[in-house]
């Protein structure tokens, strides 16, 4: 279970993940608020859509891909959190994107 | 366009101490990082950690600050949060930046990339829960973040670090299950001797394993067969350890399996790489001055063979200076000079490397999967097995086998599973890496979008760069 032991200190900011507002600290990374808030699964896998989670936590392994603000395949772990920001956790998948593509 | 007498990719300890340097001697730099704040993976948030005393980290960390400070201060275009995805050896670099694709060019280019974790492909790895012990460092430095009751497994000195950081922050851990094999002691041992010249690394390490067995966190030496249990989510670690299965139930597995330098720059640029044979990765191939096989292009620190973060400090510095000299900014006497120090500091490390690196070096086991239905390639989910058909119907190097299996073709690009399939192929083939080869990669080195690449904007030097 995620833990934080941050000196509360840090401006405040408000973010949706997936429609809920959670409240998060201006700078910190989407993963790290996400997590916190016990969203941990990120995207799902490309072939199977079994669930994935963030992995690397420093941008190499691409599995903490998220949508924000309407935009998909964001690193999680490395954008940071802004007022008002919106993160989706990415739910593309190949059967998804040959259904989008009318196959 | 206004060119930058030389542009830095990342901003670790190479990265900034070449960008002091080269600043210092009247240079135009542009330092481009991912990164919100310099610090590279080593200093990150050093300069100002959200934790409440930062210094339970080790000095090694903390000091990193000095030379954070030291790098803001000095006058250069320090651009944070960029995602470089193209860089051409005709000096342009292509990056993303808050949604919008931005430009710049340079006369020289200094790619400090830095390194990876190796993965560690063992049963159940893509599970939610598993991450690596590099990722928990991360999350501890950047986001005061910690996972209660983990387990951490592997070897390695960064293993430990992580290990003994968290019980100094009172955060309990599940056990580490060290996996280093025994008769790596043994071979490692007539190294020993001239690794002792360096006491304090030695020291430093021995002073850790002491913390963590005083700590009474369960210790299992000698692992092998590890395996991550759960269904959908992890659940724990089973493995063997003194002829005894083990289950250690958790929600969180570190996995740790040393590093490697990152490779994606340097592969994409093209340029020449070479095998370590001793730390088992490759790594692009450099002069002392780190310049590679295109001559204005240099790689220093981790990114081009792993040397710590000292040794990267050392390496960005002879780097600047050569790039210096390039630039008719440093004649040769000056050159010599000024490298001298950091070239003999930088060859009395090597043998306290080549200890570390014989004592930890990786598992056959672990570097490579066993199991047939363990994912090799993460992202367009390719099992052993499947990876192995496609060996059987002709792929025969990694290139064949990307195109038969897409294995490497998803969003990472291959930085995980690359050395895992060159060394899948070297085995089934029996032949050496150096034959085998890897994954021949290609700009954007990440996932843009037609919309972000429509708002462009290019980036002159600030000022006039010298001719």
């Amino acid at each position: 279970m995620f833990q934080s032991l941050r000196k509360p200190e840090r401006d405040r900011v408000t973010i949706t993940v997936n429609g809920h507002p959670i409240e998060a600290i201006a700078g910190q990374s989407v993963w790290s608020a996400m997590a916190l808030n016990g969203q941990t699964i990120t995207r799902r896998a490309a072939l199977s859509g079994e669930d994935r989670s963030a992995y690397c936590a420093m941008g190499v392994c691409f599995e903490c891909l998220v949508e924000i603000d309407g935009l998909p395949n964001q690193q999680a772990c490395l954008r940071r959190v802004t007022e008002g920001m919106a993160v989706t956790t990415q739910e593309i998948t190949e059967t998804t994107e040959a259904t989008n593509a009318g196959l | 366009m206004q060119a930058f007498d030389c542009a830095i990719i990342g901003a670790g300890p190479a990265g900034m101490s070449a960008a002091i340097t080269l600043a210092k001697s009247g240079a135009c730099v542009a330092v481009l990082d991912q990164a919100s704040r310099a610090g590279g993976q080593i200093y990150r948030a050093s300069a100002d950690s959200p934790l409440p005393d930062a210094h339970v980290l080790g000095a090694d960390y903390t000091d990193g600050a000095t030379l954070i400070a030291e790098f803001e201060r000095v006058d250069i275009t320090h651009i944070t949060q960029a995602d470089v995805w193209h860089i051409g050896d005709d000096g342009r670099i292509l990056f993303s930046h808050f949604g919008d694709t931005r430009e710049l060019h340079c006369r020289e280019m200094l790619l400090c990339p830095g390194a990876m974790e190796r993965p560690m492909p063992i049963p159940g790895w893509t599970l939610p829960g598993v991450m690596t012990a590099g990722a928990a460092q991360v999350m501890l430095k950047s986001d005061a973040m910690v996972a209660k009751g983990a387990v951490f497994a592997g070897s390695g000195p960064l293993l430990y670090l992580i290990v003994a950081q968290y019980l100094r922050l009172g955060v309990p851990v599940a056990a580490m299950v060290d996996t280093t094999p025994r008769q790596n002691y043994l071979a490692a041992a007539p190294l020993l001797p001239r690794a002792m010249r360096n006491l304090p690394m030695l020291k430093k390490g021995l002073d850790l394993l002491r913390e963590i067995r005083a700590s009474g966190v369960p210790v299992y030496r000698g692992a092998t067969d590890l395996q991550v249990l759960g269904d959908t989510r992890a659940q724990g670690l089973r493995f063997t350890s003194a002829s005894r299965s083990h289950d250690i139930a958790a929600d969180t597995v570190f996995l740790h399996h040393g590093v490697q330098p990152n490779l994606n720059m340097t592969r994409a640029m093209d340029l020449t790489h070479r095998w370590n044979a001793d730390q088992l990765c490759w790594q692009v191939d450099t002069d002392a001055f780190g310049q590679s096989s295109v001559p204005h292009v240099a790689v220093a620190g981790d990114g081009a063979g792993i040397i710590g973060a000292d040794g990267a400090r050392m390496a960005g510095r002879l780097a600047a200076l050569n790039i210096l000299h390039r630039l008719d900014l440093l004649p040769q006497e000056g050159l010599d000079r000024a490298a001298a120090p950091d070239l003999a500091a930088l060859a009395a490390m090597s043998p306290f490397r080549a200890f570390i690196d014989r004592l930890y070096r990786p598992s056959d086991a672990l570097r490579l999967p066993r199991d047939p239905d363990t994912l090799v390639c993460r992202c367009e989910e390719q099992t052993l097995a499947q990876l192995r058909t496609g060996f059987e119907q002709g792929a025969r190097d990694p290139n064949a086998l990307k195109m038969l299996t897409r294995c490497g073709m998803g969003p990472c690009q291959g930085r995980q599973c690359g050395h895992i399939v060159a060394g899948l192929l070297s085995d089934w083939r029996n032949e050496p890496p150096e034959t085998v080869g890897y994954y021949r990669l290609r700009s954007p080195q990440r996932l843009l979008t037609l919309d972000e690449l429509s708002r462009f904007h290019a980036i002159p030097a600030p000022t006039e760069a010298t001719e």
